[in-house]
């Protein structure tokens, strides 16, 4: 008697773990290419220079919430353009 | 789904705890940062000062030339100890009669504690006890002395450095030599390629990542270096080796400023991690021009 093909069983039907994304990026205006990850790490770091930086040599004539509204600006003209 | 579910479980215990050591304290750093914590103050507590820490640091002469003299020390060491530690890898990689009792020797001092690393030292180095000014006055008639001379004092921790982290380099290169695949310099044997060629179109792109790895090992752990210069100089003569990590402690222990000591980690932390990008993107990126 001719044995039956087994079928396959259920719990062997699940669903293959996905390979992990590799997010290549883009380029923009930067130039290096980046993803949104990489612009909002740039945009964080810059923020925080300028803020360092308007502290030191320009809070003497202009309040610090310009640097704010700044840093804000370019962060957002670099995860949109960079 | 239920991969998706299963693999957040597994992952969860290490999360939880990376969580509870990592990102909890320094979210923690982040807050103190903004206040003037101080508990021989006149006022018991911490007191809302805004950005006053910040705007305190950037006119702090003290801070700034301590980072800078931090900066210093690091492009030595680091570079120093990657082109002994390859030079060394390239050679422990070949075999030859006593490779394995030197590479033993040679790992020695990382077992070494830093605070040992920094006693053995100043047992080696000091005036007047030290067989090392004893030998270099007796011998060369150098005066040599780490606690008059600030140039001799920065050198001697340059050289403690070097020596007690080139293994760990060296480790790390030979590890990354033994795995690279033997198929790409057969080819370009065969093709004619010379020793220069093999090595700059071979053995370092495919070494790039190890490389990048060790350097930023050793970049961070040089920005932070303390126990081994505290126990050596101390930070001096005057403030000459006063790196910043010691100074940090400085300002936060026997001073109890809590609020302008985090402040202070804040900044050190974020030049380590732009340091360390923009290194990260010099290499990576001139990869990709060289490839293309």
């Amino acid at each position: 008697m001719a044995e039956e093909p087994q079928k396959p069983s259920k719990t062997n039907n699940t669903t293959p773990v996905a390979a992990p994304v590799r997010h290549v990026g883009r380029k923009g205006f930067l130039p290096i290419t980046t993803n949104l990850w990489d612009r909002f790490f740039i945009g964080g770091v810059l923020l925080v220079a300028i803020h360092l930086l308007w502290l030191r040599f320009i809070e003497f004539y202009l309040p610090l919430p310009i640097a704010t509204v700044i840093s804000l600006i370019l962060m957002y003209v670099i995860m949109r353009w960079g | 789904m239920r991969a998706t579910r299963v693999g957040w479980g597994l992952l969860a215990p290490t999360l939880i705890i990376l969580g509870f050591v990592g990102v909890v304290p320094f979210l923690y750093v982040v807050y103190v940062g903004f206040f003037d914590w101080d508990i021989f103050a006149a006022k018991v507590g911490m007191v809302f000062a805004g950005v006053n820490n910040y705007r305190r640091l950037v006119f702090d002469s003290e801070y700034l030339a301590a980072l800078g003299r931090t900066l210093q020390f690091m492009i030595w060491v680091v570079a120093s100890e990657l082109l002994l530690g390859f030079g060394l890898a390239q050679l422990l990689a070949k075999n030859f009669w006593g490779r394995s009792v030197f590479r033993t020797i040679h790992a020695l001092p990382l077992v070494v504690a830093p605070i040992a690393v920094g006693a053995t030292w100043r047992l080696f180095t000091i005036p007047g006890f030290g067989p090392l000014p004893y030998y270099l006055d007796k011998w060369f008639g150098i005066e040599y002395s780490i606690s008059r001379y600030a140039s001799h004092a920065f050198t001697t921790i340059v050289l403690m450095d070097i020596w007690h982290w080139t293994p760990f380099v060296t480790l790390t290169l030979v590890a990354g030599l033994t795995a690279l695949p033997r198929e790409p310099f057969e080819q370009a044997l065969v093709d004619g390629a010379n020793r220069w060629q093999v090595f700059r179109y071979l053995t370092l792109p495919l070494l790039t990542p190890v490389l990048v790895t060790t350097t930023f090992i050793r970049i961070m752990d040089a920005l932070r270096v303390v126990d081994e210069v505290w126990m050596l100089t101390g930070g001096g003569p005057g403030t000459s080796t006063r790196f910043v990590g010691l100074h940090i402690w400085l300002v936060v222990f026997p001073k109890t400023a809590y609020g302008y000591g985090a402040a202070m980690s804040l900044l050190t932390l974020y030049f380590t991690i732009v340091l360390s990008w923009l290194l990260f993107i010099a290499i990576t990126q001139s990869g990709k021009q060289t490839a293309s």
